[in-house]
């Protein structure tokens, strides 16, 4: 070894980034852990939401890892039109669902060099692993990810170092390379047994699965979004208050420009209470029900029909009739509707 | 149980901010702070119960408690010492 090294190193808090952290702390590396708030964390979404149904609130992993490994932590946000831009137009694809996981790679390294730079540290780390993921953790796209971001030869991906090319830190005797794994492919095994080995017994289960954008439902509203957007004529973007109303309610398509949001809790009916501009809050009267939410410009049949699924999934859904209330820009007016019952119907328009 | 906390030098209320950003103005107000000084958060996302103190142990400040109080939550941490290349 020669002079002590600094590190960069990028945790979700699941167990491999926990282990890449000790892995490097271990080696006398001072190391500061960064986590990247995107917006898309389903854990942190759990937590504005009032967490889980049995009232517990979950833990946030990035800090229990950070402790656990009693290293310095910090919270990045990169939430902004940057990053909702490159999730529209991925350079390298997207995976099964909404997740360009290459692309936001790069995306999170170029602004880990950034942070690198700022803070004289040697080298930036990963908890990834050779093979692990079909597409995003291949020996070619772990390559493409350290070109792309600028990190030629200071991205160190601790748990299956010896597997891949030697990094600058390791050449310059910063790193014992003798000491990094050699670990690959999808069995945790491995890991677990190193767990045990750094003395690292918390870890979250199950592991990985925390980003919205691989979930299939959140997926099929978020590229209906686009494809409504574009067929209004509008730019195919993706705006900061649809990464909260994605993950929120039922969401019905009534046209290309016009969609229904209805809440599923008290939790989510008082969100929606905070996402009311340029939008038509909708509710029943007289009877409990959700609050539901109007996006773009129904016709006079689409704000019937939206007047009458919300009618349905409040308590009145047996009555004759119900009327409900349609406040936008201040004015509201209300609509005598008979509670939705094609249920076929309601099926075709859910996203 | 508040009869022994010390009067903060600083407060900082994070009331309506969600998780993970009462932490991430945590850190910038702590960091604004003297070594030995001592912040307050208030928060009303219940999550800083568990995230203060292990946000503290990660960074060796001094957590010395967190307590709801009516609605909201309070967090007392104490700046940890000046450490040997610390600005």
């Amino acid at each position: 070894m020669t002079r002590k090294a600094r590190a960069i190193g990028l945790i979700s808090g699941g167990l491999d980034s926990t282990l890449a952290l000790a892995m490097v702390k271990a080696q006398g590396v001072e190391v500061k852990a960064i986590n990247f708030y995107t917006g898309f964390c389903i854990t942190e979404t759990q937590r504005r939401k009032g967490g889980r149904p049995d009232g517990s609130v979950p833990r946030n992993e990035a800090l229990r890892a950070a402790a656990d490994v009693e290293v310095d932590v910090e919270y990045v946000d990169i939430s902004g039109r940057e990053y909702l831009d490159m999730l529209v137009s991925p350079r390298y694809g997207y995976g099964k669902n909404a997740n360009p996981c290459v692309d936001c790679r790069v995306f999170m390294m170029r602004k880990a060099k950034e942070i690198m730079e700022r803070e004289g540290a040697d080298f930036v780390f990963t908890g990834e692993v050779l093979g692990q993921r079909p597409k995003s953790q291949r020996r070619d796209t772990l390559r493409v990810v350290e070109r792309d971001s600028g990190l030629d030869g200071r991205l160190l991906r601790p748990l299956s170092a010896k597997l891949l090319k030697p990094t600058i830190p390791e050449q310059e005797g910063l790193l014992d390379r003798s000491k990094l794994g050699d670990i690959s492919g999808r069995s945790r095994h491995p890991q677990m047994a190193m767990a045990e080995a750094l003395g690292i017994a918390d870890w979250p289960q199950p592991a990985g699965g925390c980003c919205y954008l691989t979930d299939e439902s959140f997926a099929r509203k978020f590229f209906d979004v686009l494809r409504a957007r574009e067929a209004a004529g509008e730019e195919r973007r993706i705006e900061p208050d649809d990464v909260v109303l994605l993950s929120t309610g039922r969401h019905f398509r009534l046209s290309p420009k016009a969609k229904l949001v209805i809440g599923r809790s008290e939790v989510e009916n008082a969100l929606l209470d905070n996402y009311l501009e340029g939008r038509a809050r909708v509710e029943a009267q007289g009877v409990a029900g959700p609050v539901a939410l109007v996006e773009g410009v129904p016709t006079w049949e689409e704000r019937q029909l939206a007047s009458r699924i919300v009618a349905r999934y409040g308590k009145g859904k047996d009555l004759p009739q119900v009327e409900v209330e349609w406040r936008e820009d201040g004015e509201a007016e209300r609509y005598p509707v008979a509670p939705f019952d094609d249920e076929d119907a309601l099926e075709k328009m859910r996203v | 149980m508040n009869a022994t906390l010390p009067a903060p030098d600083r407060t900082l209320d994070t009331s309506g901010k969600l998780c993970p950003f009462p932490i991430v103005e945590t850190a910038k107000a702590v960091r604004a702070l003297a070594p030995g000084a001592v912040l307050l958060v208030i928060a009303t996302d219940p999550g800083i119960a568990q995230d203060m103190p292990m946000w503290c142990r990660a960074t060796r400040n001094e957590h010395l408690a967190t307590f709801k109080e009516g609605a909201a939550w309070k967090s007392y941490v104490r700046r940890a010492p000046r450490e040997e290349g610390q600005p």
